[in-house]
Order: C-alpha cells, then sequence, then structure tokens
C-alpha cells in the first residue's frame, strides 16, 4: 500500500494528540483530578443505592433520554434502508442438535437474567441497558438454533414493533408529565422507598425496566433485519 | 496504566480507519477506538483501592467514581448504534459496487458522477 500525502498527516496527526493526551493526563494524575460528589451524595436523593443507575436515571436523565433516541434513530435507519426488500426465501436451520438443545435452555436462562438485572438495577450491579441486551442476545441464540420463522411465528412482529415504539412514547411522557403537575421536567416524583429494598429508588425500577423493553425489541428489531436481509444467519 | 493503553488503542484505531481501505476493517477500527475510549473513562474513575460505588452511606471508604461508568453506558450503547448503522450503509455500497475497498468505489462514484455531467 502506497501511503498518499493525507494518511500520513493523519498518521501524524493522530500520533500527536494521543501523545498530548497521555502527556497530560501523566501530569495532572488522576488522583488529583476533583473528585465526582456524586457518590459523596445522601442516598435519600435519588433512593438507589447503586450510584452509578442514580446518576443516569435521575441526575442525569436527559442523557439516558437522549441516549435512547440516538438507538431509536439507528433502529429506524437499520430498518429503513434494509427493510426494503425481503427475502422470501425461508433462512437455514442449523444442522446440529446440540446447537438446538443448548438454545433450548439458555433461552430462559438469558430472558431471566435480563429481568433481574432490569428489576434490580438500583440496588445491583446491572440495569436497563445490559438487560436488553442479553435478553436480545438469547432471542438470537433461539433464532440460531430454531430458524427465524420459528421466531416470528411465535412473537408477532406488529406486537414487537409497538412494544418498542410505545416504550419510548412512555418514557418521553413519564419525563414530561411532572410539568403539568408544577415541577421541573425530569423531577422523580414517585416514593423514593427505603434505600437497598426491591421496591426503592422512586422512578429508576420503572424507567429501567422501559429501557430494557426498549433495548430488547429494538435490537431484536435490527437483528432480524439483518437476518431476513441476508437470507441467513 | 490501563489509561494510557486506552489512549494507544484509541489511536491505533484513529490510524486504522483512515489508512486501511476495507470499509469492513475501518469499522472494525472504529470498534476499537471505542473500546480505547472506554477503557480510558472506567480508568479515569478508578481510585486506589477502590470500591464498587454501591452504598447507603458512601463515606469512610474510597469509592470509584460513579459518573465516567454512567457515561460509558452511553458509550456503548451508542457504539452499538452507531455500527449497525455504518453496517447497512457498507451493505448498500457493497451491493451496488460489488467491492468494500474504499478508493475503488470513491472511483466509480467518480466515474457515475462524470458520465453524467456529460449527458
Amino acid at each position: 500500500m502506497r501511503p498518499r500525502p493525507f494518511n500520513l498527516l493523519a498518521i501524524v496527526c493522530t500520533v500527536c494528540v494521543v501523545l498530548v493526551v497521555l502527556l497530560a493526563f501523566h501530569s495532572a494524575g488522576p488522583v488529583n483530578a476533583p473528585y465526582a460528589t456524586y457518590v459523596e451524595r445522601p442516598v435519600e436523593e435519588t433512593g438507589a443505592t447503586n450510584r452509578v443507575a442514580s446518576i443516569y436515571l435521575n441526575y442525569r436523565l436527559y442523557d439516558s433520554l437522549l441516549e435512547i433516541l440516538v438507538f431509536f434513530v439507528a433502529v429506524l435507519g437499520v430498518r429503513f434502508y434494509l427493510g426494503v426488500r425481503e427475502r422470501p426465501d425461508v433462512p437455514p436451520l442449523a444442522e446440529s442438535e446440540v446447537v438446538r438443545t443448548s438454545a433450548a435452555l439458555l433461552f430462559p436462562i438469558a430472558v431471566l437474567l435480563g429481568v433481574y438485572l432490569a428489576a434490580l438495577g438500583q440496588i445491583s450491579p446491572g440495569g436497563g441497558f445490559g438487560a436488553g441486551v442479553i435478553a436480545a442476545s438469547g432471542l438470537l441464540l433461539t433464532s440460531i438454533a430454531l430458524g427465524i420463522d420459528a421466531i416470528d411465528r411465535r412473537i408477532q412482529r406488529n406486537a414487537i414493533e409497538r412494544i418498542e415504539r410505545g416504550a419510548l412514547v412512555v418514557l418521553l411522557l413519564l419525563v414530561l408529565l411532572p410539568l403539568p403537575l408544577g415541577h421541573p421536567a425530569f423531577t422523580d416524583l414517585l416514593p423514593k422507598g427505603s434505600p437497598g429494598m426491591v421496591l426503592s429508588g422512586g422512578s429508576i425500577p420503572l424507567y429501567n425496566v422501559l429501557i430494557a423493553l426498549k433495548v430488547v425489541t429494538g435490537s431484536w428489531l435490527i437483528l432480524r433485519s439483518f437476518v431476513r436481509h441476508r437470507g441467513e444467519i | 496504566m490501563a489509561f494510557s493503553v486506552g489512549v494507544v488503542l484509541f489511536g491505533i484505531g484513529l490510524v486504522a480507519i483512515a489508512i486501511r481501505r476495507d470499509l469492513v476493517i475501518k469499522l472494525l477500527a472504529l470498534g476499537l477506538t471505542n473500546a480505547g475510549s472506554i477503557l480510558c473513562l472506567v480508568a479515569v474513575g478508578d481510585r486506589p483501592d477502590a470500591r464498587v460505588p454501591i452504598c447507603a452511606v458512601c463515606r469512610d471508604v474510597i469509592y470509584a467514581d460513579p459518573l465516567p461508568q454512567a457515561v460509558v453506558l452511553s458509550a456503548i450503547v451508542i457504539n452499538f448504534a452507531i455500527l449497525a448503522l455504518a453496517l447497512v450503509f457498507v451493505m448498500r455500497l457493497v451491493e451496488q459496487y460489488h467491492s468494500t475497498d474504499s478508493r475503488h468505489i470513491e472511483d466509480l462514484v467518480q466515474r457515475e458522477l462524470d458520465e453524467g455531467g456529460d449527458q
């Protein structure tokens, strides 16, 4: 490969940026950096002992909302560009009995783990995004083993699309609900509960479950579009 | 240490995006830059002997900074979204031009534009 002048320039710029960042980081040091005060705030503010969840679903809920909107736009884009013509032929099934049996074994575990992570995201590691991806990977495993038609026959695609859009609409409504009640938007109106219990953290469990629904349906729609377009997994 | 590795990974990915001509490898490199930035964020939030920031009263013990970890969530989701969308565009390009070579595709597009201008 012969490098063009632009390539050399790009390499030199990248190396310079990397060196500058490294030097700046080592001169300041991570210990001397300003310590974020979120972890020192009283737990009663959000009710969630998981401070990461209390940040991305309470203090900085707008961040997560925009993130979900980006994800929604990606799902729309994938389906817009891939969904134009779907191949009518059925994707070939996996021949292996091992794959089929292990998929049947692992699918309930994946779904259960997803529900657990989404429901307990306020008191333990986890949260809606990870839970959704885990449940979607269970769906992907099943579609590898049984074929995508088997899943399409069991779960109506319209229902999945409705859940995907419905979760987003409910999220937006929940975020804007405090406005007519006389509070600023993004205010958490639900009772905080006692920290450490399952029903604590105000709206955080609700948001986690909605985000998990949104992510599992969105990921599944993306995967399904790719499989349908390509004709095989 | 982890921060430096993250920055170097980011740099390798960026260089690969710039100089590799294969579109799929460009996407893989984009994933590498994302992994590097995530590693940087996690390293920034770390403290010596830090514990997991899940606690009712977070005093007396050093806890990892939860703010960069919350940002990592956004980074992962947006990386997934961007990669999926970019892969779709690569698939469309491959279907139309039967090549994943970015320079070859550019030449083909340029030829199409020139032919369109002549008419």
